[in-house]
């Protein structure tokens, strides 16, 4: 096979921080080559330098033996490079179709805009890689695998040559994301060329030709699929031994210390979100609730929490009715919570590390009668987080700003975990962060589920995670408990099946 | 290690950077404005200081414009920095000052109770009039910003007619005409360089100002406000109860600019008038904007822009540039330290050398 594209001694710098130092590979016509590194790594810049979103501080380029000058998205279009991103770049109340030809509209007489001939155009493309959805329907109407599609044959459309896959399989079920890998192979079949970025390693040893890991802006390596194993891969990203294996000690307890009955939610526009749940979290189990993302856990999950209010049904704690809406009461009744959105609910990052630990302990800690903080109390519990959680920070007085996502995500479970609550609810708890810091949060979890006796209701959109960590699993569909699992019938295809919808019939007429 | 060190080093200077890049640019836009005028600007500048810090009767004059817009800013301060846009100020202000001049004429009591008391219902009124648009936006999500904006033409218009109606006045009267009584000698501010306006108002400015900088500092209120203001969700998720204290943090602000009205009646005033305030809210709400909402650099940009406001006035009698024109050049200075200069001239920087280099390329 031919090389298609080559990277030569890449830099990029901002300011005086490298991101990418010296990147040197090259990717050969109709393989699926994978990009892996952990966050921060240099993949994303290096895949912006490509895509024409960023301009390399040194270093070329070369395509088809021709070095590239890129000064915007525009000209890696011309050059047949195309992006699709992990946020999806869709107008949701605009057509399939619309979305598609936006910036590249076929026209009759230069002005007139020329949708047929657009249609026809798309259809090709479609049936020629198996892609079927419908194209005068709404972009927001579409389900998220195929607002994916929408994406990849957008890109086609403007006669990409090379794509580059943003971590694709973040928002898919395993189903949807065997239909991906279906997909890209059709795509290379065709001597297309995928750049497949990722820090998943098992899809990446499943799908990929070529593989070169990224580390502190450095490749790694570049290596063949076959001669590699999962292992090695990891320790290769890391740059030391990762172990992903939780075992878990299961105790047979059945004492219920959280209840949801009869619970419904509904959004500002009256739509049930939450429809009639009914589950309870046992004291020192790990419960996770698993569902394709949207459907019903964020509401779930507010109303426990009490950041915004359900409209009927009740939520026990020890048998007592949890006062609704009130973030306050949790707190002081010892109720947990990790948010998913490390910025907007976890932390406020323009606050020092110190204000960002110590908030909700304040509540009962740290305070004189008179209201006066205790602040060397306060900076000494803020080190002994820090330190015990293994968060990398220069002083506890940094702002939380300066925080990497995993350190961030390890400072806020050292916040909720460190305040003796009986109860945690822990939301995706690892997305988008490194493999080391995923590792370190899992044992975490682990740790205080076994030795301190605390319950946990872990909601993941990472069904790994959750068939790793829990000692139960309900799966969750249109808002509605759908199916609960043990530990011992866990089980991907089965998982996935219930959370794309599917049911047993048995269950249903009962 | 090293590289943390000098990247705070950097964001410190980031500030200073551009306060002075704001004070360069404003220097000279006002200077080709004076030009324009047909006056001589380095003579416009220098009789802003002298006017300001000249003579004793300069310096009595500062220390009297300095001592609203201390108070008036830090009413700012204490809504901005939990995130509550409170454009109401100078409406709290009129309700306070009228209120205390009520006070101040109509009840009699000893000098020691006496003017505590006249301020103390200056402050009270400030805030109830801040209670309505705190619960407008608290309980119904009404944008307080628009409300606070339009209540300060309810509170102008409303001390108005409520003075015409105690003094029974007609509406054919003169507007400098429309004025509360005297206040009584008792609830008089005492002159600290008389026969000059500065008076021990300037004492009560720094009581405040000192009480919010160790109030931020040290109590758990405190903590609790500032996090209000550097992110609603998480406070109201950390267990902070954010409704009852975005209520109170509204009513403070009101409190401490119904101070600021009740400061200027005892003092310089003697009576509330329509239309007395001369912009102390405005003032006070872009001091605190100047300053970031932090209390300590508000006082020291308060003192500066009192100077400016002292000067101005000097410098008016004194030469042929119009008062407006400082005005419009604090204003300027609002604008330019709101943009990150320094951020700008970097990308100019990079703009011009990057186009340098590709002309090198063509050369070579």
């Amino acid at each position: 096979m031919d090389t298609l594209l080559q990277f030569k001694n890449i830099y990029k710098y901002y300011g005086d921080f490298a991101a990418n130092i010296d990147i040197n590979f090259e990717v050969k016509k109709g393989t699926i080559h994978s990009i892996i590194g952990e966050n921060g790594a240099g993949k994303s810049t290096l895949m912006n330098v490509l895509s024409g979103v960023l301009t390399q501080s040194s270093g070329d380029i070369v395509l088809n033996g021709k070095s590239l000058n890129m000064k915007d998205p525009n000209d890696a279009t011309k050059n047949g490079i195309g992006m699709v991103q992990q946020e999806f770049m869709l107008f949701d109340n605009l057509t399939v179709i619309e979305n598609i030809v936006l910036g590249h509209e076929d026209t009759k007489t230069k002005y007139w805009l020329d949708l047929k001939r657009s249609e026809k155009r798309i259809l090709e493309i479609c049936k020629k890689y198996h892609f079927n959805f419908p194209l005068y329907k709404k972009v927001s109407s579409l389900p998220i695998a195929l607002q994916q599609q929408v994406e990849i044959v957008k890109v086609l459309f403007k006669q990409a040559e090379i794509i580059i896959l943003d971590e694709p399989t973040a928002v898919l079920t395993p189903q949807q994301i065997d239909g991906l890998f279906e997909a890209m192979n059709y795509l290379i079949e065709q001597g297309k060329t995928i750049l497949f970025i990722t820090h998943k390693l098992n899809e990446v040893l499943k799908v990929s030709d070529y593989i070169t890991v990224l580390r502190d802006g450095k490749v790694v390596d570049t290596i063949e699929n076959e001669s590699v194993s999962k292992e090695q891969l990891a320790q290769m990203m890391v740059g030391r031994e990762v172990f992903l294996n939780i075992d878990r000690n299961e105790k047979a307890v059945s004492e219920s210390i959280l209840e949801i009955k009869d619970l419904t939610v509904l959004d500002e526009k009256h739509i049930a979100r939450v429809k009639n749940m009914s589950f309870s979290l046992n004291k020192g189990e790990i419960l996770g609730i698993v569902g394709v993302a949207g459907n019903g856990q964020n509401e779930l999950i507010e109303s426990i929490t009490g950041l915004s209010k359900y409209s009927e049904g009740e939520i026990l704690f020890k048998n007592e009715p949890l006062v609704k809406a009130n973030p306050r009461n949790n707190r002081l009744k010892k109720i947990g919570y990790v948010p998913q959105n490390r910025i907007i609910t976890g932390s406020a990052l323009n606050t020092s590390l110190v204000d960002n630990i110590v908030m909700g302990k304040h509540l009962t800690d740290f305070t004189s009668k008179r209201g006066i903080m205790d602040f060397s109390k306060m900076n000494s519990y803020a080190q002994e987080v820090i330190t015990k959680f293994s968060v990398k920070a220069q002083s506890i007085q940094d702002k939380a700003s300066s925080l990497s996502g995993g350190n961030l995500q390890k400072l806020i479970v050292g916040r909720e975990f460190s305040q003796d609550n009986e109860v945690l609810i822990i939301e995706d708890p690892t997305r988008g962060i490194d493999i080391g810091s995923i590792e370190f949060i899992w044992n975490e979890i682990k740790k205080i589920v076994e030795e301190d006796n605390v319950s946990v209701l872990l909601v993941s959109y990472d069904l790994y995670e959750a068939m790793s960590l829990s000692d139960r699993i309900i799966v969750v569909y249109d808002g509605r408990f759908v199916k609960e699992f043990k530990r011992n019938e866990f089980e991907e295809k089965r998982i996935g099946y219930y959370m794309l919808g599917g049911n047993d019939h048995e269950k249903e007429s009962h | 290690m090293k590289k943390k060190v000098t990247k705070r080093i950097s964001i410190k200077n980031t500030s200073v950077t551009n306060y002075l890049l704001a004070m360069v640019l404003v220097l000279i836009i006002a200077s080709i404005l004076i030009l324009i005028q047909g006056s001589n600007p380095i003579e416009a500048f220098r009789q802003i200081i002298v006017g300001s810090m000249g003579s004793r009767a300069a310096i009595a004059r500062s220390i009297r414009w300095i001592t609203p817009v201390i108070i008036a800013s830090m009413a700012a301060v204490v809504a901005h920095r939990s995130g509550i846009i409170n454009l109401g100020i100078d409406g709290q202000v009129y309700v306070g000052a009228f209120f205390s001049a009520l006070a101040g004429a109509y009840i009699s009591l000893p000098s020691v109770v006496h003017i505590p008391v006249a301020i103390l219902i200056g402050g009270i009124s400030g805030a109830l009039f801040a209670f309505i648009p705190s619960l407008l936006k608290g309980i119904l999500k009404i944008n307080e910003m628009v409300v606070t904006l339009m209540f300060n033409y309810v509170a102008i218009l409303m001390t108005e007619y409520l003075t015409m109606q105690i003094m029974n006045l007609d509406a054919d009267i003169r507007p400098e005409m429309i004025a509360t009584p005297e206040i009584l000698e008792t609830a008089k501010l005492t002159q600290i360089m008389p026969p000059y306006q500065a008076t021990t108002g300037i004492f009560i400015a720094i009581v405040v100002f000192v009480v919010l900088f160790l109030f931020y500092k040290f109590t758990k209120r405190g903590y609790e406000w500032k996090m209000i203001g550097q992110n609603f969700s998480f406070s109201k998720y950390g267990g902070i109860k954010t409704l009852k204290n975005y209520i109170i943090i509204f009513m403070t602000s009101g409190f401490i600019a119904g101070l600021a009205g009740a400061v200027e009646i005892l003092g310089p005033h003697l009576r509330f008038r329509s239309n007395f305030s001369s912009n102390i809210g405005w003032d006070g709400i872009m001091v605190a904007l100047i300053a970031k909402d932090n209390p300590k650099t508000t006082f020291v940009v308060a003192i500066i822009w009192g100077l400016i406001k002292a000067g101005s006035l000097a410098m008016e009698r004194t030469t042929s540039v119009n008062r407006i024109l400082v005005t419009l050049v604090q204003a300027l200075f609002v604008l330019f330290i709101t943009v990150d200069l320094r951020e700008l001239l970097v990308k100019a920087k990079n703009f011009i050398s990057k186009k340098t280099r590709k002309e090198d390329e063509v050369h070579a």
